[in-house]
């Protein structure tokens, strides 16, 4: 039984650690927001210009040992990835001791918790699960998958709940997604903006205004983005055609005003009464 | 893309969002101001001329000759506190004045702000040679902290190695910026690793925080230099960085700032980027402790106005949408 519950957690490991790698590797990419570097361990603990290799390091590892668990049943990736996390819960001690501020790092961006008696009780959950494996049949992961029984699954998803109650990442997850930073301080691209002021109506009915392909001027104010354009007055006077988008929201609201050079706005004309058409064939 | 004018934006937003528009000049007073918010104050900026006792002769960089008496009470400071009467000819002064812009009540000559990150530190033995990188619009600097100012500066600057923030008040002395006193405590993190905001819970129409002075305005400009920039809208590669979490404005935009610790409230417009200001998460402890790091930096004549010394480095202020 014992046996069988130990086996169960190689598929739980293996998607531990390639979780991992992956995080490791969008972090230190640089696709999370720019210096998160210097508050994640244990890059922390080496220089400056190392934090990001660092990371790859760990994560590159980690890819090895996936690779190796899964296509293989040879001891020396089981033994490797107990040595792996039980280094890992000495580092995440030493780290706690000396950088109590730091997140653990270990699935990137989202492990900035300060590292914790969570954090730690899970490296050596970890550890326990990896050390449990080396004794078990050798055979690679993907066999272990394609003939699991209910059995291991259920061992499997006990010791998945177990990592889950150990993961402050899922509180973090859930505060971030439901703290969303509101639309006024969230940046957001001009070029993207100004897709959807192109596809609105608005651009259309006013399109043949325009005496400029390109804005002369654009900004943003809060949840606004303005866009400036040199255009003609249905009159025929020169004016400055603004248009302002909405920056949230699936169909956003644009706006537009023609505005003449001496600052005052030019009345649009109301649009033509529509034709009755028939509905007929 | 070209900014074209603080003025212009501000009559198309309110064309195009249907919003009131009122020049600056001529605003109803801020509802939360205080009606008793004492006697209007005036900065005038300029070259010394001529200064006695009871009188002082400032040209201001129009060209303009100011005669202003020397309140009995006024005090001036260069690199420390001096009488008015021993300033020199020459020396570039901010004068904060009363009854009207034409009775000296206080007197800064030569200050100058030093914010930067630390580039690289010279190795003299008794007087120091810092460079460092003040923002992509002001460049790199070289400052001096002479041996005199260096343990104060050092108790509040304790990492002095490149990368990190750096933020003095001094005075300019033969061509050179001599730093005298620390203005804050310096971040304890590198400028590229300033910590995220804490979550948001929707916007807020007034944000209260730390407010400083920078002097990488024009000569007597009126304004304010705010962090929260779109980097595209304001060629400002290291805008839209700020440890407090502020909303996205534009060079333009009318920011009411409110001095708490004065009581005194002015709209100005953001003419600049403060993207060093964004990276300080420090706290102003003028009147009581500020609730969040700096917010708003303003030019020294704005700064007086609304009641900052500029020696103090920083004042507690709301700010909102003007």
């Amino acid at each position: 039984m014992l046996t069988m519950i130990a086996a169960a957690q190689l598929p739980v490991l293996s998607a531990l650690l390639a979780a991992g790698a992956l995080a490791k590797v969008w972090t230190a990419r640089g696709e999370a927001e720019p210096g998160v570097l210097s508050r994640l361990g244990p890059a922390v603990l080496v220089a400056d210009r190392w934090r990001a290799p660092a990371m790859l390091g760990c994560a590159v590892g980690e890819a090895a040992l996936v690779v190796g668990l899964v296509t293989t049943g040879h001891p020396v990736f089981r033994w490797g990835t107990a040595a792996f996390f039980a280094v890992s819960t000495y580092v995440l001690w030493e780290l706690r001791r000396r950088r109590p501020d730091v997140g653990c790092g270990c699935f990137g961006e989202v492990s900035a918790v300060p590292v914790g008696l969570r954090s730690l009780g899970r490296t050596m959950v970890l550890t326990a699960m990896a050390l449990g494996l080396v004794w078990t049949p050798r055979v690679p992961g993907w066999a272990l998958l394609s003939g699991m029984t209910w059995t291991q699954a259920f061992a499997a998803l006990g010791g998945l709940l177990v990592l889950a109650v150990l993961s402050p990442e899922i509180e973090e997850a859930a505060a971030r997604l439901r703290y969303r930073a509101p639309c006024e301080q969230r940046p957001l691209d001009p070029a993207h903006a100004l897709g959807r002021l192109r596809a609105s109506a608005t651009w259309r009915s006013h399109r043949k205004l325009l005496s400029s392909v390109e804005p002369v001027d654009s900004w943003r104010e809060l949840c606004w983005r303005f866009f400036v354009y040199e255009g003609l007055s249905h009159a025929g006077e020169p004016v400055e055609v603004v248009f302002a988008v909405y920056l949230s929201g699936r169909h956003p609201a644009v706006r537009v005003a023609m505005v003449g050079f001496d600052g005052q706005p030019v009345e649009e004309r109301p649009l033509s009464e529509s034709m009755p058409v028939s509905a007929g064939r | 893309m070209p900014y074209r004018s603080a003025d212009r934006r501000r009559v198309l937003a309110a064309a195009v969002l249907g919003r009131p528009l009122d020049s600056l000049d001529e605003r109803e007073p801020d509802p939360e101001s205080d009606p008793e918010e004492g006697e209007p104050l005036h900065s005038i900026t300029g070259e010394i001329l001529d200064v006695s006792p009871h009188l002082i002769v400032v040209e201001t960089p129009e060209g303009e000759e100011e005669r202003l008496v020397i309140a009995p009470w006024a005090t001036a400071w260069r690199g420390e506190n001096v009488s008015p009467a021993d300033l020199p000819i020459g020396a570039h002064v901010i004068v904060r004045a009363l009854q009207g812009g034409r009775v000296v009540d206080r007197i800064w000559a030569d200050i100058t702000r030093i914010t930067g990150v630390i580039q690289s530190v010279g190795t003299g033995r008794r007087d120091l040679t810092v460079e460092l990188y003040c923002g992509p619009h002001r460049g790199r600097r070289t400052i001096v902290i002479p041996y005199g100012a260096s343990g104060r500066l050092r108790v509040r600057h304790p990492q002095f190695e490149s990368g990190y923030l750096f933020d003095a008040i001094g005075i300019r002395e033969d061509g050179a910026a001599h730093a005298r006193l620390p203005a804050t405590s310096q971040p304890p993190y590198r400028w590229t690793s300033v910590p995220k905001p804490p979550p948001g819970y929707g916007a807020q129409s007034r944000i209260s925080g730390t407010s400083t002075w920078s002097d990488t305005f024009d000569w007597g400009e009126r304004g304010v230099a705010y962090p929260m920039l779109e980097r595209a809208d304001s060629d400002c590669q290291d805008a839209g960085v700020s440890c407090t979490a502020l909303p996205y404005l534009a060079l333009g935009s009318a920011l009411s700032v409110r001095n708490v610790c004065a009581g005194r409230t002015t709209v100005l417009p953001i003419v600049a980027c403060g993207c060093l200001a964004g990276r300080f998460c420090d706290r102003c402890l003028e009147c009581g402790t500020s609730p969040r790091g700096r917010i708003v930096e303003l030019s020294p004549v704005s700064f007086v106005e609304l009641g900052g010394e500029l020696t103090k480095g920083c004042f507690n202020a709301r700010v909102g949408l003007g």
